[in-house]
């Protein structure tokens, strides 16, 4: 990867404005999708992503099921008009890595063994695109996991970190991934502390590696409280205390 | 008695850490127990548990269930019973020990398409439900209006002892069937009074998981809080067997969990 130009100004300003430690603000809305069991929409920086989550459910055809637990199944899918020039909409071989690598960061949150002999189907549907959409796209498929009811040992949460102009910044956009030195996404689960993707392109020193690792899970467990600020918000509203029926 | 912590969670949140016993939607992690589902956390004496507000129906052996017959072999018909597991109601259920394929023609007793009421007789998730329409109220649904809510709201809608349920009944006239699994068929001679018991079972679906609801539900359904001057014109003495029925089952099935 050649660099062409200063992704880093001398204010320790970076191409969209933001600071080397600084996330792009992330919104999520859960429940969206009316006729999934359970959905949600994240706006992470100019990433807008639906996911939605049905079943578990009847697996078909039949002879995928697993007698011992569910299969999960996922699909991360780029819409045509989500990037600069029309992608064509046919499943190309980068949308069924991330589809792979999805599903099996989500893998190890789920209590899959609790629904034997049934699936649950994960759709992700990037509608707009701007770098670290698969941590985008993980981020709300766990929080449409969550609203599917489905048992979880814990949420996940996903972010990148990456190298720019030879300094460790968190949450690479689409300029400095195509043009900066390296792109690590990252999903964790916070209460566990356990890391559940793990990917680089580039060239990373190891302890350029450790710091941008650690980098990216700080930025996961920003990304968790967000999501969990979303789930209660749909479920709770603005009550924090159980009140009392009657 | 201890009283019962309550407190809302999501997945992953610790509910409570010592020596507790995880009941229902947790799991155990170390010394701390820990949610599985977004709910409400019940802390007691018998242990902990998160009550879901989401999520499907997963069969229990004894729960009332309504389901739709989609399809039926030689032997057994397939039960759409909303879950991801399909049902088997076996034709010796209906006709006897005696049943014969060449003699008995099932489709005169449940055709495709039509409603049952029944119960779990086994499940364990190794293999599908099998259900039984041999008791009392169970059997096919002649008519009525279907709706379909979510089974996590299903405890709410029955309400404490069937507070909830009487009180729509009796509020819009009608007879309101609640399977387990979510399906609820509302029954009556006015369409008005059924009309307005699905808007209270749907206001019940949106907002289980508030406080006083059983009030604002008398209050859509214009029904005064005294309960002796509740509609003088309704029958007191109007069988409610089959609704009391599911919310003992309830009741039945969460003092079992508690064991």
């Amino acid at each position: 990867m050649t660099q062409t130009r200063n992704l880093i100004d001398e204010n320790g300003k970076r191409t969209d404005g933001r600071t080397i430690d600084e996330m792009r603000p992330v919104k999520i809305t859960v429940g969206t999708v009316k006729n999934a069991d359970g959905s949600a929409f994240v706006e992470f920086g100019k990433n807008k992503i639906v996911a939605a989550v049905y079943g578990p459910r009847e697996v078909h055809p039949k002879h995928l099921a697993q007698p011992d637990r569910c299969v999960l199944r996922c699909r991360y899918h780029m819409s045509p008009f989500s990037t600069d020039t029309r992608k064509n909409p046919a499943p190309s071989r980068r949308e069924v890595e991330i589809s792979k690598v999805m599903r099996e960061s989500l893998e190890p949150a789920l209590m899959l063994e609790d629904y034997p002999r049934a699936a649950i189907d994960v759709f992700v549907e990037v509608l707009q695109s701007d770098g670290g959409s698969r941590c985008a796209g993980i981020t709300a498929a766990a929080v449409a996991l969550a609203d599917a009811g489905i048992n979880m040992r814990d949420i996940v949460s996903a972010c990148a970190a990456g190298k720019v102009d030879d300094k460790i910044v968190l949450d690479i956009n689409d300029t400095e991934d195509k043009e900066g030195g390296a792109d690590m996404p990252v999903a964790y689960m916070p209460r566990l502390n356990q890391v559940t993707l793990m990917q680089l392109d580039g060239n990373l020193s190891p302890d350029q590696f450790n710091e941008c690792l650690d980098k990216a899970i700080e930025g996961c467990k920003a990304v968790a409280e967000i999501q969990k600020a979303a789930l209660m918000q749909k479920y709770f509203g603005n009550e924090t205390e159980v009140k009392e029926e009657q | 008695m201890q009283e019962i912590r309550r407190r809302y969670v999501l997945p992953g949140d610790k509910i409570v850490e010592g020596n507790y016993r995880p009941l229902m939607n947790v799991v155990k992690s170390g010394n701390a127990i820990i949610a599985t589902r977004i709910g409400i956390a019940e802390t007691g004496r018998e242990g902990v548990k998160v009550i879901p507000l989401s999520g499907i129906y997963i069969p229990r052996v004894n729960d009332l269930v309504l389901g739709k017959i989609v399809d039926h072999t030689s032997l057994s018909w397939e039960v759409d019973i909303n879950s991801c597991f399909s049902a088997h109601l076996p034709a010796q259920d209906v006709f006897g020990r005696d049943f014969s394929p060449a003699r008995d023609d099932m489709n005169k007793h449940l055709a495709i398409g039509d409603m049952i009421t029944a119960r779990i007789m086994a499940f364990d998730r190794t293999r599908d439900p099998m259900l039984t329409v041999q008791d009392r109220d169970l059997g096919k649904i002649p008519k009525g209006e279907l709706l379909k809510i979510s089974a996590t709201r299903v405890p709410r809608l029955i309400g404490k002892r069937g507070s909830m349920i009487q009180t729509i009944e009796q509020a819009t006239q009608t007879r309101v069937l609640i399977g387990q699994n979510g399906i609820v068929v509302v029954t009556g001679r006015n369409p008005e009074g059924i009309l307005q018991a699905v808007k209270a079972i749907r206001m019940v679906e949106e907002e289980a998981h508030t406080a006083n609801l059983t009030q604002r539900i008398k209050a859509l359904l214009n029904v005064p809080d005294n309960p002796q001057d509740a509609q003088p014109s309704n029958d007191a003495s109007k069988p409610q067997d089959e609704q009391i029925e599911a919310a003992d089952d309830v009741e039945e099935l969460e003092v079992e969990n508690e064991k």
